[in-house]
């Protein structure tokens, strides 16, 4: 068997070799392009790509193009590793992009840690990632929830259900809903955990009715999110409870729901394309005129082309793109005009501090934006999490202990 | 020189394959050694699955349950134990191996001790596996300085290490993939030799045919559970190489797609060859590998989908089976020999001379009886209430009509049936509730109405499992096998694989394994059925002389055959006892031909 | 506890165990009929739910768009069974691996045509209440459904002349063939028949549960495991399978918590294989 494999490696030792280098510099992309996770995956990817295109037509890096070498994980966790020791391997790459769910970046951060490459995590998560190499603009749990979960309490009433799946993302938020709830003096009378596999919402209906809540903070991910809203609004619980979400029009579920359904279901984001503001509508223009007006730019996107351009703004301030100057540019509070205002890397937590949005789900699969916060700091992140003064730590830290 | 080549191809070209991945492993391109690394790794689980799958003949869906498992356990104790003893490998392989195995047991002992059919089988050990997915997305656990964190899985894996001590250095992918080679090729070969043992020729035989296996007197059930084990524990082995490859976990390890890889890597490669799931690992991998990083991407799954479907179509067992297939084309076919295969002539003296022997090494003839045995399905009650007593001496028939509960009778004194009451003796010992292979043990030796002998193996094999069956002892068994091959006078055939065989003649090779057995109480079903007059003669004759050194029970149809057995006959009717006594007089009993000719009031 | 939760709780729980029971039964004619088990079942499901969704697209009212679906997937039921199983006949996991094989394809084909995300069609906003729970009325319709789609295979096979050759060729496979009924043909039908209830599944769902290309998946595995426990025997074994198992799972859910729920899914799976190693119908007498 291992015959094949060397007449492979042999074929493949030559194809490599053709492409030659010369004023350029490469950075990875890993994302799931194909798979039941690439209604981010692709957006994601598109990012990259106009953000690469917009920095090289304005001088590259340091004058230098900057060049992709992208992968697709085929949403298997096991192709990110694999794609990443490739990257580091064959590609010599200077960053890298990559990721979607909590556990590819896991897989991705010590094997960059590793290359000493920078790496950036670009889609909202639980919070907690606490790595030199790695930078995450996306938003964290605590940052939204500590927002959403106010404006909740005083817009619909203090008795909180919670509803969230079945894994990291979901526990890790439903602490934080917990904290934040006793903070404001509301009370949590009841929680649902829902296995991934779930298809059946009946149950967790009639025990939020048992529960009477005020307001339900529901984040299943993918369809289950979709099939529970369904079911919610015709079982006609829309118009005595209320429901926020921090990851609802994440990925496009406001367009697989109906109308009728998503309307009025609150969310709390980073970004949402109705945001307003001049960078918007140019980062929106150049979007469409790449990609048409088909699907609508998710949050993820925003968070890479942001990551691309801080990564950028770092490179051409330390004026290399050697791994060591540029984290150390990137921790200098270097900051960057994003199409969902100033975002400005925090150097400890190495987390963004950025605007957040709610957004209340509209009657034409949209958003309409309800109140804007501006410069919320991440700060969970920002308190447990110190990368100037201990850059050896390597954790992903979880509120609970 | 061909043939010796073939005969030994899973051996040469394996340790070339090796030879030269070792040889290229300093040169390969690290990012192609670390790429390739997996391919050996799930070439390695592909075997875990080949081992329980094309050789014991369960298509276990829960490999990557083992090998997560395994993984999960090995790494934990890695992280623990490389920071002050480097040496990744000593740890983690061997007690990833025995927690895999462990797994396998708990998994294999539901599946093998309730007797469960092969698609239950196959769907229970995918519920495990979609169990642990589910659970594990939430488990959270700290063992030492490992830290289990649910869906966002088990970080920090160290690489593999081979120094000792703190100071101790994570391979690089060429040296880590030379390391993994070794590893898998130790694997490889140590399985392929415990194929090919004792414990591998059983495991064949409870696959091509498990209640022949289990009438042999094997203890099937614990050597499926042997064999799962083993299987579980190179699932676990192998699981311990990706963490250490990987450096990283995720309950992902047990989702559907994982599972269902398996079995691919496996088919495409060969069913049953062992080292057909490295090929396929490395083609599927390799496969995936171009298009999944090339400008295809994306499509990936269309194509192995499409692939997938192809092979079960037309290249049924994979690429070595057709490569096999084709091989042997050239090559002399063993089975010429049957179609020279004459008559077969029973010489009583030999016969008796074999008989001695066995009565002297497995003490005298036992008397088998039945009291009151009883056993209902439903509504119908094939064995009511029937007491009989067979001794040696002359040759018991049971004869009646269809439906009259003969082979009913048969099996449940078998053990295949079990009475809902009654009893049934050997000698004095109550053997009601013993398992079929301990009353084989016992003496027992059972001939059902097919000829059971298992297709794929030679004339030779067959008689010598038979005989191994009772001697527990190679040289012993090759003594006794060959004996009984010759008063068969199926020497010329000794190479023959049994399904070339004629239908009369597998019957005569089924009655040979028996004879191996020296059982003390024979029962045979039918025997006579598709045999020539010429054969059925030499039959009657074979069982008339082993009547006189043991008990003999046959359940017959052909009157003529009863009628030359010269012995004692029973008959029953609708599964009670009707009447006994010699041939002739039952013939002139007017009840029984009313039975038989469904007339009269007995009808 | 109240009687008005214990009354929801009832009725949601046979609303999730008929939901089942519909995603089944295609698969449970298919295996017990033709003692195949056709791993592309979840497709087939999301074929139906893509079907029904493309055709309210292109105007037609849904209640015209389930039969579309309907006889789309019998078509490609009945083209599936004469590419492929008909060649695998008698070789049940050469056929399971070629329908799994056959469902990643559909899979992709389905990513390529319609993309991961398409609108949805909305559930009825219509509910009721019983004392102070308020219920959806589409999924609690899912009792009446599977009860029809019950009925409708029942008579199918005792009442039409395809059903007593489909019946027939299961039960004395040598006579059947001897009074010369053409066991291929038959084979097709049914194939086309399970794919058929399969689709139907996927567009009367479709309201419950939105069309994406991997929707069919977790029906399909807790189908799967739902026609093994229920065994040989088709309707009824399904059926008090389905209420088992899914009903089962449901009530605990709603008295536990949601994994609870899903727990008691698979391991009573796993109890009643090991109690029936055949499936719990194994022994009975009914055929049907």
């Amino acid at each position: 068997m291992n015959k094949l494999l060397a007449a492979l490696s042999l074929t493949t030792a030559l194809t490599m070799t053709t492409s030659a280098a010369f004023a350029e510099v490469k950075i990875g992309a890993i994302f799931d392009l194909s798979g039941g996770l690439n209604i981010y995956g692709i957006q994601q990817d598109q990012a990259l790509d106009l953000a690469v295109a917009s920095i090289n037509e304005a001088g590259g890096v340091n004058g230098e193009d900057i060049v992709v070498v992208g992968y697709d994980a085929q949403s298997e966790l096991s192709k990110y590793t694999q794609f990443a020791q490739t990257a580091v391997l064959r590609d010599g790459i200077s960053a890298m992009f990559a990721g979607l769910t909590s556990s590819s970046r896991e897989a991705l951060r010590p094997i960059l840690r590793e290359a000493n490459i920078p790496y950036f995590y670009s889609s909202l998560y639980e919070g907690g990632a606490c790595d030199r190499n790695t930078f995450v603009t996306g938003s964290s749990a605590s940052q939204q929830l500590s927002i959403l979960m106010k404006w909740a309490v005083e817009n619909y009433g203090p008795r909180v259900y919670i509803m969230a799946p079945d894994y990291n993302f979901g526990t890790i938020s439903g602490y934080w809903i917990h904290k934040y709830a006793e903070e404001l003096g509301a009370e949590v009378v009841g929680e649902d955990y829902l296995p991934l596999s779930m298809t059946d919402y009946a149950p967790t209906i009639q025990k939020i009715q048992a529960a009477k809540p005020d307001v339900v903070v529901a984040i299943p991910v993918g369809s289950a999110q979709t099939g529970f809203l369904e079911q919610f609004a015709a079982a006609g619980l829309k118009e005595d409870i209320g429901l926020i979400s921090t990851n609802y029009g994440s990925g496009n579920q406001q367009i697989v729901v109906s109308p009728q359904a998503g309307e009025g279901y609150m969310s709390v984001m980073n970004y949402f394309p109705s945001a307003s503001g001049e960078t918007n509508a140019k980062f929106l223009a150049a979007w469409e005129e790449a990609y048409g007006t088909d699907t609508p730019v998710v949050t993820g996107s925003v968070d890479v082309w942001n990551a691309v351009h801080l990564w950028a703004a770092a490179a051409n301030q330390a004026g290399t793109t050697d791994t060591d100057e540029v984290i150390a540019a990137l921790q200098s509070g270097i900051s960057y005009e994003a199409p969902n205002g100033t975002v400005t890397l925090e150097p400890g937590s190495h987390h963004l501090r950025q605007n957040m949005y709610i957004a209340r789900g509209n009657a034409n699969n949209g958003f309409d934006i309800v109140e804007t916060f501006t410069d919320t700091a991440p700060t969970f992140e920002n308190e447990i999490c110190n990368l100037v003064d201990n850059p050896d730590v390597v954790e992903h830290f979880t509120p609970e202990n | 020189m061909f043939e010796k080549l073939h005969k030994n191809a899973g051996l040469i070209f394996p340790a070339l394959a090796t030879i030269i991945a070792l040889a290229l492993s300093g040169t390969l391109n690290p990012y192609l050694a670390f790429v390739a690394t997996s391919w050996v790794i799930f070439g390695l689980l592909g075997l875990s699955l080949d081992v329980i799958w094309g050789r014991g003949g369960l298509l276990s869906l829960a490999q990557t349950a083992f090998y997560g498992l395994g993984g999960y356990f090995g790494a934990v104790i890695a992280i623990n134990l490389a920071p002050s003893s480097g040496m990744t490998l000593i740890w983690a392989l061997p007690s990833a191996a025995v927690f895999g195995a462990l797994i396998a047991v708990a998994l294999g002992y539901v599946i093998f001790y309730s007797r469960m059919g092969e698609l239950q089988s196959t769907i229970l050990s995918y519920t495990f596996t979609l169990l642990l997915w589910s659970v594990t997305q939430t488990f959270k656990l700290d063992v030492g300085e490992a830290r289990i964190g649910g869906d966002n899985g088990l970080s920090n894996i160290p690489g593999i290490i081979l120094g000792f001590g703190s100071e101790a250095k994570k391979l690089g992918p060429n040296e880590a993939f030379a390391t993994v080679v070794v590893v898998t090729a130790a694997v490889y070969f140590f399985t392929r030799w415990l194929m090919r043992s004792n414990f591998g020729k059983i495991v064949d035989c409870i696959r091509i045919d498990i209640e022949k296996t289990e009438l042999l007197g094997y203890d099937i059930r614990k050597y499926q559970l042997l064999n799962f084990a083993y299987s579980g524990a190179v699932a676990g082995l192998s699981g311990a190489l990706f963490a250490l490859w990987a450096n990283y976990l995720n309950p992902s390890i047990f989702s559907v797609q994982e599972a269902l890889l398996v079995p691919i890597y496996v088919l495409v490669g060969g069913l049953g060859t062992l080292a057909g799931p490295f090929l396929g690992a490395l083609i599927i991998g390799g496969l995936s590998f171009w298009l999944g990083g090339g400008a295809a991407g994306g499509q990936t799954t269309l194509i192995l989908g499409t692939t997938l479907i192809l092979l079960v179509m037309f290249l049924h067992n994979g690429f070595l089976g057709a490569l096999d297939t084709l091989w042997k084309k050239f090559l002399a076919d063993p089975n010429d020999a049957a179609r020279s295969a004459g008559a077969v002539k029973i010489d009583t003296e030999v016969l008796d001379s074999i008989l001695e022997e066995a009565a002297a090494q497995a003490g005298p003839a036992k008397n088998l009886s039945t009291d009151e045995a009883f056993k209902r399905f439903g509504g119908v009650i094939p064995v009511n209430k029937v007491s009989l007593d067979f001794a040696s001496g002359r040759p018991y028939s049971l004869i009646g009509p269809n439906g009259a509960g003969k082979s009913s009778f048969l099996k449940t004194c078998v053990g295949i049936y079990r009475p809902e009451g009654g009893k049934i003796l050997l000698d004095k010992d109550d053997i009601t509730k013993t398992a079929i292979f301990e009353r084989v043990h016992k003496g027992m030796g059972v001939k059902n109405q097919k000829p059971q002998v298992f297709g794929e193996n030679t004339v030779m094999e067959n008689l010598w499992i038979a005989a191994f069956a009772r001697t527990r002892d190679t040289v012993q068994a090759d003594k006794t096998a060959t004996r009984i091959l010759g008063m068969l006078g199926m020497e010329e055939q000794k190479s023959v694989q049994a399904s070339a065989l004629s239908h009369g003649q597998q019957q005569w090779l089924d009655i040979g394994m028996v004879l191996c057995l020296a059982p003390r109480v024979v029962l045979l079903d039918e025997p006579a059925a598709g045999m020539t007059n010429e054969e059925t003669r030499e039959l009657s004759l074979l069982v008339r002389t082993l009547a006189k050194h043991t008990t003999v029970v046959v359940v017959e149809h052909d009157m003529e055959f009863v009628r030359t057995l010269e012995g004692h006959v029973t008959v029953l009717h609708q599964g009670e006892f009707f009447a006994e006594g010699d041939i002739e007089t039952l013939r002139a009993n007017d009840a029984v031909l009313d039975i038989y000719l469904g007339r009269g009031e007995h009808v | 506890m109240e009687l008005d939760f214990l009354a929801t709780v009832l009725l949601s729980s046979l609303s999730s165990a008929s939901i089942l029971l519909i995603a089944t039964l295609g698969l449970a004619v298919v295996y017990g009929l033709m003692g195949v088990i056709n791993l592309a079942h979840g497709e087939f499901i999301m074929v139906g739910a893509y079907s029904a969704l493309t055709a309210t697209q292109i105007g037609l009212p849904f209640l015209l768009a389930i039969p579309f679906a309907v006889v789309t997937t019998m078509i490609i039921g009945a083209v599936v069974e004469l590419l492929i199983i008909r060649k695998l006949y008698g070789r049940l996991f050469d056929t399971m691996l070629a329908t799994w094989g056959l469902g990643m394809v559909f899979n992709q084909v389905a990513i390529l045509l319609f993309g991961t995300v398409s609108p949805g069609i909305g559930m009825p906003q219509w509910s009721f209440k019983v004392g102070d729970y308020s219920l959806a009325v589409y999924p609690i319709l899912m009792i009446f459904v599977a009860a029809v789609m019950l009925a409708f295979i029942y008579l199918l096979m005792t009442h039409t002349v395809y059903g007593m050759k489909a019946r027939a060729s299961i039960q004395q496979p040598q006579m059947a063939q001897a009074i010369g009924i053409d066991s291929s043909r038959v084979n097709t039908m049914t194939f086309a028949i399970g794919s058929g209830l399969a689709g139907l599944a996927g567009a009367i769902l479709l309201p419950i549960i939105p069309a994406t290309p991997s929707m069919g998946l977790f029906f399909a595995v807790k189908g799967f495991l739902t026609v093994v426990v229920a065994g040989p025997v088709t309707l009824t074994g399904s059926a008090l399978a389905a209420l088992g198992l899914g009903g089962g799972a449901s009530v605990t859910a709603s008295f536990m918590t949601s994994v609870v729920g899903d727990v008691f899914f698979f391991l009573v799976t796993a109890i009643l294989l090991w109690l029936y190693p055949m499936g719990i119908s194994a022994k009975w007498r009914r055929k049907l």
